[in-house]
């Protein structure tokens, strides 16, 4: 994860889901109030028009690169991506990434090294070609600010947290076959019914949420910026005393505990005599996993995409 | 004063042995009153000839001292990350920016240096390298500094990278000979990755390794074109490991760049995640072995390569073994670089099978999608930078596991993609402790941890004892040879680094680092 950067709710819940894929432990309450804090603070930045960006005072944190560097404003970077238009896209592409032989400006340490237009500027001023035939070194101050807001534009969105990483198109599947394979094979028709459980599910989720919630139901229940409740893992502990049932609160090698209906914790020393019985909601998920193919899996995301 | 004598007795006897009191020579046995290097020594193994804490006597265990770390008015990242290095009763360590030296028999702090940081991502530091009486780190803002270990002064400090191309530097400096082996980080925009040798006194280069060739070099035919290479990744994040009758270092290098969407790099992507040997003097690559050819999953080869000699197929054999990210345990002849074994430690689905070289043929399928493809391992691995351990008591690798699945995706359908076009998403794993025979390549047994996450670093000893980390904040000695869990205590937050153990005064200590927070247990002497 990577904080000093701003996201949207909808971004910052699947930061949340990555991180409890690989591990971070909480309730859906508990993240429910981590995504609220990600998003009051590191939301989307409102910049007054014409406002000056000002470098941010950081110190540490997880963020990459300098802490200097050049902090992007929006509105400049509109105005420099149409001189970038008018005059540099011919031979440095679309995305700023070169063309043929011609720099990549994305990689390009005139570029990374710049703050504010303080070495680009000086480059251009002394003469790089344009589409127009206009003198480089004529660009004023602000032109040449508003195009090197531009291409720190251009290099910010090839990092992970950029406004590309989002999943294109998951809907290649056939939803003939996935049906086959949610009554057959998959035996999905065990715990869900398209007209029961699943009904309308494809008018609540886009596809490649619907993908994530069935392939991992735990992690996969945070879309468009919702935290949805996890079905917990239940188990049953029994001794000399007898049995106890509730839901699982921690077990590890030495000790369990749990918490039962009337919301009393209970907890246990792990001997060889200690009988413990887990449920996991998701079990059948899980063993999934071995042997789905990507094939059945595209197929599902079809078929349930046609349950509205 | 007997092991300050000792030190400068070695000093004037041999140059070699000028560098932080560890005697190359002594590959095979490691000091016991001391943690001169990340790894104990240089092999890499993490096994202690100490037997005072033993299977017999663990459940006797007490502990000896806290200590809490206090940043003071600065920002800190990451948990304590670093293994600990111990001279003469003075132990070292780091988090980002920051160098602590505590007293090894109470915890008493001597000294903390705080670095003034320009950036860089804080995510951890994995501690100090010492050269008689400097140490160096490496810090977030791409500096390789040098301290004076009596009171923590700086005496210089030098750039290894740069800021503006988002590298950083998080790796332990290993100090060999006349050589201050420094590495570095960064994933973030495409940037060549590459291994230093830092002059000890005035921090200046002494030769570099380019993990990535250049036109016309061995390894350029595995790269589209020079662009591709210019750019092509391969940090060098995880301390390596040195032989010292081969002169040869062994460094595992991470992943290729653009991490996941490659296809403006099709091919090999030499020297990216292979484990490489080096001559120690000039740098210069003497074989190579690719766990992951054309790696699309960020599986960084990194892992400690660890270094043990022993019988394979009825011979003795001087071997190096490696539990890769991508879920393959490789022994290899550290001689040649000719693989001896190669298995799966984990189930994985994303190789087609392995090729005459031993290496996991990756099957394109299994290669990012726009539409997703689910794979095994996830981003994060079968293991991860949390150092193995190999005891030649058991003859056993130790790995802290974990089997994992995450579905990748592209997210740049272009011919040249740049930055990350592309990531894993949500996800299951469980977590397992192995122990693999290293001469068949085979899980000897495996303790299945309760949850995932919370993966350690690993210590065996002669005690017949293993040291981990369990996902519940357990710091737990097994038994080595049955994998039977013996003693545990819970530290209240997940073991972020590896335990060390070391003798002071007749008594066997363990300290491990959790969060913020070093614990020192200790067999007292009787």
């Amino acid at each position: 994860m990577v904080l000093g950067r701003s996201s949207s709710r909808e971004e910052w819940s699947e930061v949340i889901a990555n991180m409890v894929a690989k591990g971070a432990k909480g309730t859906s309450a508990e993240f429910g109030q981590v995504l609220d804090y990600l998003t009051n603070n590191f939301g989307p930045k409102k910049v007054a028009a014409g406002a000056t960006a000002a470098p941010p005072r950081r110190t540490g944190g997880l963020t990459q690169g300098p802490n200097d560097k050049h902090v992007v404003d929006a509105q400049a970077a509109a105005r420099g991506r149409a001189i970038y238009i008018s005059e540099c896209i011919t031979c440095h592409g679309p995305r700023a990434r070169g063309k043929g032989d011609n720099t990549d400006l994305v990689r390009s340490l005139t570029v990374l090294h710049d703050r504010y237009g303080n070495t680009i500027g000086p480059f251009l001023r002394k003469g790089h070609s344009t589409q127009s035939g206009t003198a480089s070194s004529s660009f004023t101050d602000a032109q040449v600010s508003d195009l090197a807001n531009f291409l720190h534009q251009q290099v910010n969105d090839t990092l992970r947290s950029g406004p590309f990483s989002k999943v294109l198109n998951v809907l290649t599947g056939d939803p003939k076959a996935g049906q086959a394979y949610f009554n057959g094979a998959g035996k999905c028709n065990t715990c869900h019914s398209p007209t029961g459980n699943l009904a309308g599910i494809a008018s609540k989720y886009d596809p490649p949420t619907l993908q994530q919630r069935f392939l991992f139901p735990r992690t996969a229940n945070f879309s468009r910026g919702q935290i949805a409740q996890v079905k917990p893992t239940t188990v049953t502990v029994t001794d000399a005393n007898g049995s106890v049932s509730g839901v699982l609160d921690k077990i590890d090698d030495f000790s369990i505990s749990l918490r039962d209906d009337s919301g009393e914790y209970h907890s246990w020393k792990r001997t060889p005599d200690l009988k413990i019985e887990k449920h996991d909601p998701y079990a059948a998920h899980i063993e999934l996993l071995d042997l789905y193919t990507d094939k059945d899996i595209h197929d599902i995301v079809a078929y349930l995409e046609t349950l509205k | 004063m007997t092991s300050c004598r000792v030190l400068l007795g070695a000093l004037a006897l041999a140059a070699s042995t000028l560098s932080q009191g560890l005697d190359p020579a002594k590959l095979g046995q490691p000091p016991t009153d001391s943690w001169p290097t990340y790894n104990g020594d240089y092999s890499g193994r993490r096994f202690s000839t100490l037997s005072k804490i033993n299977t017999q006597n663990i459940g006797s265990l007490s502990l000896a001292w806290i200590y809490r770390l206090d940043p003071g008015n600065t920002s800190m990242g990451g948990s304590i990350n670093s293994t600990p290095v111990l001279i003469n009763g003075v132990m070292y360590f780091t988090v980002p920016d920051h160098v602590w030296a505590v007293d090894a028999r109470t915890g008493r702090q001597l000294w903390q240096y705080v670095w003034s940081s320009k950036g860089g991502i804080h995510l951890g530091n994995r501690g100090v390298g010492v050269y008689g009486n400097w140490l160096y780190f490496e810090t977030p803002d791409c500096n390789l500094v040098a301290l004076n270990t009596k009171d923590g002064k700086e005496r210089w400090h030098r750039q290894i990278c740069d800021l503006d191309q988002m590298y950083y530097a998080s790796v332990a400096p290993i100090v060999i000979k006349n050589h201050v082996i420094v590495g570095v980080s960064g994933d973030d925009l495409d940037i060549p990755g590459y291994l230093e040798s830092r002059d000890p006194e005035t921090g200046e280069v002494q030769w570099h390794f380019s993990v990535v060739p250049k036109p016309g070099e061995p390894g350029s035919e595995t790269w589209p074109n020079a662009d591709a290479m210019a750019h092509g990744g391969g940090m060098t994040w995880v301390p390596s490991t040195y032989d010292p009758e081969l002169n040869m270092l062994y460094v595992g290098t991470g992943n290729p760049q653009p991490v996941i969407a490659g296809k403006g790099r099709m091919g090999d992507n030499l020297y990216t995640e292979s484990i490489v040997a080096l001559n120690l003097d000039t740098g210069k690559r003497v074989w190579h072995f690719q766990p992951s050819p054309h790696d699309t999953h960020d599986w960084d080869a990194v892992q400690t390569p660890v270094l043990f000699d022993g019988e394979f197929n009825g011979k003795p054999t001087k071997m190096l073994a490696q539990a890769s990210r991508n879920g393959y345990f490789f022994v290899l002849d550290r001689t040649n670089g000719k693989n001896l074994v190669t298995s799966e430690f984990v189930k994985t689905n994303w190789a087609k099978g392995v090729d005459a070289k031993g290496q996991p043929i990756p099957n394109p399928a299994k290669e990012p999608q726009v539409n997703g493809a689910l794979v095994s391992p996830n981003q994060a691995g079968a293991v991860n930078w949390p150092p193995p351990s190999f005891s030649p008591a058991t003859g056993l690798f130790y790995v802290n596991a974990s089997r994992a699945f995450s579905e990748y995706y592209i997210y740049d359908e272009s011919e040249k993609p740049e930055g990350w076009g592309g990531n894993d998403r949500g996800g299951w794993a469980e977590a397992m402790l192995e122990a693999i025979d290293y001469k068949t390549g085979k899980i000897r047994w495996s303790h299945k941890w309760e949850g995932t996450g919370g993966r350690s670093g690993l210590l065996s000893t002669a005690g017949n004892l293993l040291f981990a980390g369990d996902p519940s904040n357990n710091l737990v000695a097994l038994n080595a040879t049955t994998g039977e869990p013996l003693w545990h205590a819970n530290l209240g937050a997940s073991m972020t680094n590896a335990p060390i153990t070391y003798e002071l005064d007749g008594s066997q200590y363990l300290t491990v680092g959790a969060g913020d927070t070093l614990y020192s247990f200790v067999m007292n002497a009787k």
